[in-house]
């Protein structure tokens, strides 16, 4: 009974020791997180600003015409093609009939 | 029993003991009592700094979610003058990676203090090559800067925060309130060697960020109406222009575009006269435009009906000793007409009719001479006389858009009145604001200002201004595919050295909303002095159109002939 006595006495002092010591760890893990947590949110700010800069309707615009040698569209090139629920009692064109309205409202030739 | 002279001796000595202690009691007086606030403030000074913490500011995003505005930490670099060894050595390390000379960074050096700037947010890639010489004496620290990513893209509305955060100019400032992070002082210790000793667990305490802003403006049609503004400014040579776009139904503002331009990430070279919001704090005599209005007026009133006939006197008319004229010899023609062809002498017996009260009342009603109270600073309430100071002459030119100073602004909340059925509403860019975890703080709905004309005056003068596109001056604003109601406008400018109006100097308009059956757009453009041909109709007219198809291409509305071929092919 005395030897179980000791030996609980032990395992509590071990388990005590051992959650202290767990308890430090711990902290010392939280705070090297939170450093990397403020790293991170700063990164992210960072990169935020950059897409932000980098997709600016200007800059794209100026890609997309020096670059790309892209021409704004022209007049009738653009086609809105609605679906049925938008507009009642109308069936959704082909791929082929959009094609043929938008060649034949800029004048081309049909293929 | 003591000799004489030892007793004497003791007597002294006592004198003495007694002076010394009355000198040291008398200091301690001193120091404690009667010095005892002022030392005591001076050893606080010695061992402990109040350092200010603020947390970043806000966001300001697009009605999508495009940031426009936002904090970011970058590094700052300081310099501990009274540790180091070699000044000298550590400004040639410095040197190349914050490019300042060597000697510059030197001489900072070399100063007779324990802390020096040496740059101040500097780029990140720099704060990292600093990091890695790891030299003594020198540090970095972590500063909030205010960055306007898509440069000069509504920076007339966005304003610009100060170097110490503070709301300057434009949303910056009208909601600075929201915008600022969270203010704290707090009281550090300092130790012998005077180093700041940060308590623990302060970064835990850090201020919270300020609240985030939800704009109605959309980047994409502020884009446009930027683009096509610049271009037509740099073509006809205007000194400035305005152009702005409102939902009609809401009162919601798309796009609100001011030139020439300038980039909030770099004020400090520029002058007020260039961030000035000239679409709210400068007023114009609207001309023509303004006949809009006291058609409306003059049709809700019954006075006139579109068929009305009205003679324009082949093109002049005398009124109080002064002779008004038209473009042309006009003779017998509908009222309609005489909005379509911009007859001034149609529009001032329409003001006539109408009488100076009516008028006015009305000029009132669609919002002129007071502010539209929008979300932005610097608003100015126009000018509009009351009747009795109003002189013999007043009723007409105040019909034909002269005597009278508005806001473009105010001009194109007109306009959207009518566009709205009658109903004004109040105009708003801040739809949202939000706290740092994205909780709803204040949401911004649609607020109806009053009813000004009935439906059917609305829906009458949408038939007459589409007249004006289809049949009269504004031929050049017509938007193949959609029906556009609008209205031209060529003002006088007053010549400030002879104060008469200018046959020079004129501010050319168009204002107007489309499509005109069930509007998605009002919109006003300005240009301010235009060289060569000033009419609206030539200068302000084309920029709308081009303007109006962009974007209502971009919002993907209908042209009437696309539903018709869709229509037939679904036929098939």
């Amino acid at each position: 009974m005395k030897m179980v006595t000791i030996v609980a006495g032990v395992l509590l002092v071990f388990g005590f020791v051992w959650e202290r010591v767990d308890v430090v760890r711990l902290g010392y893990q939280i705070e090297r997180l939170k450093t990397q947590k403020v790293l991170l949110e700063r990164e992210r700010d960072q990169l935020q600003v950059k897409f932000s800069a980098l997709t600016a309707p200007e800059r794209i615009a100026k890609v997309a015409t020096e670059k790309l040698g892209l021409v704004p569209s022209q007049q009738g090139q653009v086609l809105m093609v609605h679906s049925p629920e938008q507009v009642p009692g109308l069936s959704p064109p082909s791929v082929e009939q959009v094609r043929l309205a938008r060649h034949e409202s800029t004048g081309r030739e049909s293929e | 029993m003591t000799s004489g002279p030892s007793r004497v001796r003791r007597y002294v000595m006592l004198l003495l003991l007694l002076c010394g202690f009355g000198v040291v009691l008398f200091r301690l007086v001193t120091l404690q009592v009667l010095q005892a606030a002022e030392l005591t403030a001076k050893a606080d000074r010695q061992h402990q700094k109040t350092v200010s913490f603020e947390g970043a500011r806000g966001a300001v995003s697009d009605r999508h979610g495009k940031v426009l505005a936002m904090n970011v930490e970058v590094p700052s670099v300081f310099g501990v003058p009274t540790s180091l060894e070699s000044p000298s050595t550590v400004a040639r390390h410095l040197s190349p990676v914050l490019q300042i000379r060597s000697d510059e960074i030197e001489r900072k050096l070399r100063q007779d203090k324990s802390f020096v700037w040496l740059a101040r947010k500097v780029q990140p890639e720099q704060g990292h090559r600093l990091a890695q010489l790891s030299l003594d004496g020198i540090g970095v620290v972590m500063e909030g800067q205010r960055f306007y990513p898509k440069g000069p893209l509504l920076a007339h509305v966005l304003g610009f925060s100060g170097i110490d955060g503070q709301g300057l100019e434009g949303l910056e400032r009208r909601y600075d309130s929201h915008l600022h992070g969270e203010k704290r002082v707090t009281v550090l210790q300092r130790d012998a060697l005077g180093r700041t000793v940060f308590p623990k667990g302060l970064a835990e305490q850090a201020p919270a960020p300020g609240h985030s802003l939800t704009l109605t403006v959309d980047e994409v049609i502020q884009y446009i109406a930027e683009k096509e503004l610049e271009g037509a400014v740099s073509h006809t040579h205007a000194k400035s222009g305005t152009i702005i776009i409102m939902e009609p139904q809401s009162g919601a503002i798309l796009a609100l575009a001011v030139s020439p331009r300038f980039d909030p990430n770099v004020v400090a070279a520029l002058t007020p006269d260039r961030w000035r919001n000239r679409a709210l704090t400068d007023t114009y005599e609207p001309g023509s435009t303004m006949k809009t209005i006291v058609a409306a007026a003059a049709l809700e009133e019954k006075v006139v009906t579109p068929d009305s006939m009205v003679f324009g006197e082949n093109g002049q008319m005398v009124i109080a000793n002064t002779t008004i004229h038209d473009h042309d010899k006009l003779g017998w023609m509908t009222f309609s007409e005489v909005i379509q062809k911009s007859s001034n002498i149609g529009a001032a017996k329409t003001g006539m009719a109408l009488g100076e009260h009516r008028l006015y009342r009305y000029l009132q009603a669609f919002g002129f001479g007071q502010r539209t109270e929008i979300d932005l600073p610097g608003e100015v309430n126009g000018l509009l006389k009351a009747p009795k100071d109003w002189g013999r002459r007043s009723l007409a030119s105040i019909s034909m858009g002269q005597e009278v100073g508005v806001t473009p602004l105010q001009m194109v909340s007109a306009m959207a009145t009518l566009a709205n059925g009658g109903v004004m509403m109040k105009p708003y860019v801040v739809s949202e604001v939000r706290d740092q975890k994205g909780g709803l703080l204040k949401e911004v709905r649609p607020h109806v200002k009053r009813r000004v004309v009935s439906q059917d005056t609305a829906r009458t003068m949408t038939t007459i201004l589409e007249g004006v596109v289809t049949n009269g001056t504004g031929s050049k604003a017509a938007i193949p595919g959609f029906r556009v109601a609008g209205k031209t406008g060529t003002a006088q400018k007053i010549d400030s050295r002879t104060g008469a109006y200018s046959s020079t100097q004129f501010v050319g308009s168009f204002v107007g909303y489309v499509p005109a059956e069930s509007p998605r757009l009002a919109m006003i453009v300005i240009l301010d002095e235009p060289q060569g041909e000033a009419w609206g109709g030539v200068v302000a007219a084309p920029v709308f159109r081009r303007v109006g198809e962009q974007v209502l291409n971009y919002l993907g509305v209908s042209r009437e002939d696309t539903v018709k071929i869709a229509m037939a092919m679904g036929d098939r």
